[in-house]
């Protein structure tokens, strides 16, 4: 199994790990990933990918506008607004 | 020197679609709208909302398949692609990746006198993301989610171009063909259509090298500035002995570089997998023949029967069926009047596409005045009037300043084609021209013009010049 690069996980989900809990994390993550490597035993080469496990088909509708909110209520959860905007600590690229 | 390197670039577009409503969600699909009106609980990303399928894309989406010659597949499949960003609520944006709707198309180009087949890889259905306003607060971004889950078409061709005049050559065709088939309202400045490019450099004839992506150019003047500047920065690094390294860049508008974003150090990695709450696609043989019909008539196809049926020029043909709207307003007065479509294609290129320049009008908004258009040019056509009046009414019925046939009146530009009255004319304009009638009849056809300018004169301009000349060359041969 590949080493894990846990400063990078922690670095894509966004979350802030404290370097003494990097190598307990690390390894939880190991023993997940070697039970889930389970699935290797069963021998995949001639069954088709699965995208979703019913036949069917995605449901539609057509293209008509309907409008169910406010701004309001979509702004209510906001942690800050400003206006109608949502106002967040400033991110650049 | 860049003599000897040649750039090859790969371009992805990505078109807004003109749906009514959303890609999965029923919220209005409008630019312009007040911040976050244009917003509900599925586009905002709240817990537990389930995402649902909009026909009219998949519609659009296949109008597409048929105008580019792609293979348009009966099965394709939406996948989340996972990033981080605050104008992104769902902390994903829902695209298709290993199973696309569209794949393997083309378009060709003009090149000089040749066309290039341009090749394009595929094209796939994705959701749009918000936008984020840095420019108010020096610590806050304010965000705006109305873009959110506008549907986008991303259209990804091989790295087949090899010039910023190409790109722009493939950029307007595709515009163009959209625009026909009415899936893209084709306003880049309003971002309905944006281009990523994908540029390497290399010496003439050797491998591809390492490329470099530029991110969301909306304009022609940026996509042209940016690829001149990418193409010369590369260069310059290769030749100072360094090598390129594969980078995201943003072009800045107002200095005309390009540079690297600053999160290279981290590639993305969008942990693509197939999106839970949307079932795969699959179209039937019959949902997809069934919009066949409405792709209608392609540029190429106008361009051919405007040749055939109508006999117009190669010149005036390409004008027309530049812009749909154009092709439109044109084959409206064909089939409202029996005026040539000839003269009328020469006169909508020339005059009237002038008056709709020096005004700032849409080609569109004369779409209600066609009837006095032609009205206009049937009253040229058949000599009523001379074509100097034509064009002193023309911008006038333009401006609805009232009816072709009463303007004509009103300012006394009927043409005098009676030709008892016109001789009178003539015979006394021939008095005391002895001797400009022996040099005509002596071979100087000089002589005529100037006896018609003559006659011109004495009619103030309304005699019909036509007739004039028949009459004159009667009597002068006498």
């Amino acid at each position: 199994m590949s080493d894990i690069d846990i400063k990078r996980i922690s670095y894509l989900a966004k979350l802030k790990l404290p370097s003494e809990k990097e190598e307990f994390y690390s390894n939880s993550l190991k023993d997940i990933i070697k039970w889930v490597d389970n699935l290797k035993k069963v021998d995949t080469s001639k069954t088709e990918p699965l995208h979703n496990v019913t036949e069917k088909t995605v449901s539609i509708r057509n293209d008509e506008v309907s409008k169910s909110n406010s701004v309001d209520d979509v702004l209510s959860n906001a942690p800050e607004r400003a206006q109608n905007f949502f106002k967040v600590p400033k991110v650049v690229e | 020197m860049s003599n000897n390197w040649e750039m090859v670039i790969g371009l992805e577009v990505h078109a807004q679609l003109k749906t009514s409503s959303k890609l999965f969600s029923s919220s209005p699909n409008q630019f312009g709208s007040d911040p976050n009106e244009n917003v509900n609980f599925i586009d905002s990303g709240m817990p537990g909302m389930l995402p649902v399928m909009n026909f009219g894309c998949i519609e659009m989406a296949i109008k597409t398949g048929y105008a580019l010659n792609f293979n348009i597949n009966k099965h394709s499949v939406f996948e989340r692609k996972n990033y981080f960003y605050p104008d992104l609520p769902q902390g994903y944006q829902i695209s298709q990746f290993e199973f696309p709707i569209l794949s393997e198309g083309y378009i060709n180009i003009e090149t000089g006198d040749n066309q290039k087949k341009i090749r394009i890889e595929r094209a796939h259905l994705e959701q749009d993301a918000g936008k984020s306003i840095h420019d108010i607060d020096p610590k806050y971004s304010f965000i705006d989610l109305n873009r959110v889950g506008t549907p986008l078409l991303e259209i990804v061709s091989y790295p087949d171009l090899s010039s910023a005049d190409e790109v722009i050559n493939y950029i307007s065709s595709l515009r163009q063909l959209l625009m026909y088939i009415d899936v893209c309202d084709g306003n880049m400045q309003e971002g309905s259509l944006r281009a990523d490019v994908n540029l390497s450099v290399r010496k003439k004839g050797q491998e591809l090298g390492t490329r470099c992506e530029i991110k969301n150019l909306n304009s022609f003047k940026f996509i042209k500035q940016a690829i001149e500047y990418e193409f010369q920065r590369q260069i310059n690094i290769i030749d100072g002995g360094g090598e390129i390294e594969q980078n995201t860049m943003l072009f800045d508008t107002s200095t005309g570089e390009t540079r690297a974003m600053r999160s290279k150090e981290f590639s993305h990695d969008y942990r693509y997998f197939p999106d839970p709450d949307l079932l795969p696609v699959n179209l039937s043989q019959e949902q997809i023949d069934k919009i066949k019909p409405l792709v209608g008539e392609l540029p190429q196809d106008k361009f051919n029967k405007y040749l055939d049926n109508y006999s117009l020029d190669k010149d005036i043909a390409k004008i027309i069926i530049a812009e749909k709207q154009n092709a439109n307003l044109f084959e409206k007065m064909i089939s409202e009047s029996t005026v040539k479509p000839k003269f009328i294609a020469a006169w909508l290129v020339g005059d009237i596409f002038a008056f709709i320049k020096e005004n700032n009008l849409e080609v569109n908004s004369l779409n209600d005045k066609t009837k006095d258009i032609t009205d206009l040019l049937r009253l040229i056509s058949d000599d009523v009037i001379s074509n100097k009046a034509g064009k002193e009414i023309l911008p006038k019925v333009l401006n609805g300043e009232g009816k072709p046939s009463e303007l004509v009146k009103e300012l006394g530009l009927e043409q005098v084609s009676d030709s008892g009255e016109l001789e009178k004319v003539i015979d006394e304009a021939l008095v005391g021209e002895e001797e400009n009638i022996l040099k005509f009849q002596g071979g100087s056809d000089r002589v005529l013009g100037y006896f018609v300018g003559k006659c011109l004169k004495a009619t103030k301009g309304k005699g019909n010049p036509k007739l004039i000349n028949k009459i004159l060359l009667e009597r002068l041969k006498k």
